[in-house]
């Protein structure tokens, strides 16, 4: 039996110490540890696409990264949206859109989406399903989805107004 | 209760640990790893976390033009890499093809061919290039042809005190091209069948072919005497489908919710018609 290991991590600019086992998630820690709710456990297995956060920038599975590996690294939630930044734009585009229902998928979806236009400024409908392929959507609203990431692109690129 | 951790920074730290320690486990992305241990269906092994070796990540062209890739390099980072040519583009093809962006972030070469799926991207394609691993304990270093390396379903030649640290991807005749043919349900599923072909053409015919199949079998398929087939040969439809029964009689896939063993087979000639026409459009 090993003791709890201790490290810090920054969580949405915020340095944060803790303590883990080794073998509990990212995911676990940010919900249980860190009260930060809005990433969500769906299947647990990286299928489903609702815990993906930033690391180091980079869209990850919270639910596949062990926590304990973490330290000194930069994770970013659906709750380190900032007024003007671009997670920020892509979730206004998401309520503009009307393409939140139950909701659930949605903080995942908004990670992905904003990963796929931190590469891509302007995604074709096929760019943006791809992309988020790997985020499902039990209500199945994924048209309205790809309208609000299209929207986002297009704020994000200036051919059209709108709030952030 | 829940096992140890180490996170060594060195090659030779990480195989004196796998040396000494009992139920003991490599953890590369955890795209495999971590899944399994949410599943809470057995007790966690010490996990000996390769994410901080260095010297594990990357990719190297060496003087005779064949291609080192690290254990640790992601998915993402061989899908972006520039250093392959003639033929080998098929491996950051296929890496390309595997799983979602979230996956491919963390999610290594290494860790996909240790965990040995049968429908994985990479065995086939490492079976098609006739890459070797690089494989390390305690006390030493050893390589194997991937032909040695996939064992069973799930299971490979890496022994309890041994690592990989790379793959080697030999080079291939100047003007093949690599194609990576991948059938899936969705985007970002295991394949239900992949066709990994190097293709050489000269005045018209065939003058280098290397097919291996993934979905097909516990391991990846390879067969020959289907390449021997296609060599020389006008790649015609007769050529192709005389081709396509020697790879089938080789394969022997199982049923699963991808599909069932005789729809694999039916894929198996679909496949490589599409990998034949793709290899031969000029890019
Ligand atoms: C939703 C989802 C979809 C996926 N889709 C695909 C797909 O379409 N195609 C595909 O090919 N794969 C797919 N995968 C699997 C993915 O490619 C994984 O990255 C891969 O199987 C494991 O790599 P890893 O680096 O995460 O290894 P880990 O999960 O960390 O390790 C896997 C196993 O290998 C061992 N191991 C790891 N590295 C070493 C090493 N250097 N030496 C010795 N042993 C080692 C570990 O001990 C463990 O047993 C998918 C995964 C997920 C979660």
């Amino acid at each position: 039996m090993s003791a709890d290991i201790p490290i810090k991590l920054s969580v949405n600019g915020e340095d944060r110490n803790i303590f883990v086992t080794p073998t509990r998630t990212l995911l676990e820690t940010l919900r249980e540890d860190l009260d930060l709710t809005g990433t969500k456990c769906g299947c647990n297995q990286g299928v489903c696409g609702s815990c993906t956060v930033f690391c180091d920038g980079l869209p990850i599975r919270a639910c596949l990264a062990l926590a304990v590996t973490m330290r000194g690294r930069e994770i970013v939630t659906i709750e380190g949206a900032h007024p003007g930044d671009m997670l920020s734009v892509v979730q206004q585009a998401f309520v503009d859109a009307g393409a939140v229902q139950c909701g659930f998928c949605i903080p995942g979806m908004i990670v992905s989406a904003t990963a796929l236009l931190q590469e891509t400024q302007t995604p074709s409908d096929h760019d943006i399903r791809e992309a988020l392929s790997g985020n499902l959507c039990r209500c199945t609203g994924y048209a309205k989805i790809v309208a609000a990431v299209s929207l986002a692109a297009r704020r994000l690129n200036g051919t059209v107004g709108g709030a952030t | 209760m829940s096992a140890a951790f180490h996170e060594p920074t060195t090659i030779a730290e990480a195989v004196a640990i796998l040396a000494t320690e009992p139920d003991v486990c490599c953890l590369a992305g955890g795209q495999s790893l971590v899944a399994a241990l949410n599943t809470r269906s057995f007790a966690a092994p010490t996990l000996v976390s390769l994410q901080r070796i260095e010297e594990l990540r990357g990719l190297r062209r060496g003087a005779d033009g064949s291609v080192t890739v690290g254990a640790m390099t992601t998915h993402r980072d061989v899908a972006r890499a520039d250093c392959f040519q003639a033929g080998q583009e098929i491996v950051p093809q296929a890496a390309a093809h595997i799983a979602h962006p979230a996956v491919r972030t963390m999610g290594t070469i290494g860790g996909s061919i240790c965990h040995a799926d049968p429908a994985a991207d990479y065995p086939g394609v490492l079976a098609a290039c006739g890459a070797t691993v690089t494989l390390v304990n305690a006390r030493g270093q050893r390589e194997l042809a991937a032909s040695d390396f996939f064992v069973d379903f799930l299971t490979t030649a890496v022994e309890p005190d041994e690592m990989v640290t790379a793959i080697t991807f030999p080079p291939m005749p100047e003007g093949t091209r690599g194609i990576y043919e991948k059938f899936c349900r969705s985007e970002g599923d295991f394949a239900t069948v992949s066709v990994a072909l190097i293709l050489g053409m000269h005045d018209g015919r065939c003058a280098f072919a290397r097919v291996a199949l993934g979905g097909c079998g516990p391991t990846p398929v390879r067969a020959p005497e289907a390449e021997t087939r296609l060599i020389g040969s006008r790649l015609d439809d007769d050529d192709i489908s005389s081709a396509s029964n020697l790879l089938c009689s080789r394969a022997a896939p199982q049923s699963d919710v991808r599909g069932s063993a005789e729809y694999r087979l039916m894929l198996v000639p679909r496949l490589l018609v599409r990998a034949l026409d793709r290899a031969r459009r000029r890019p």
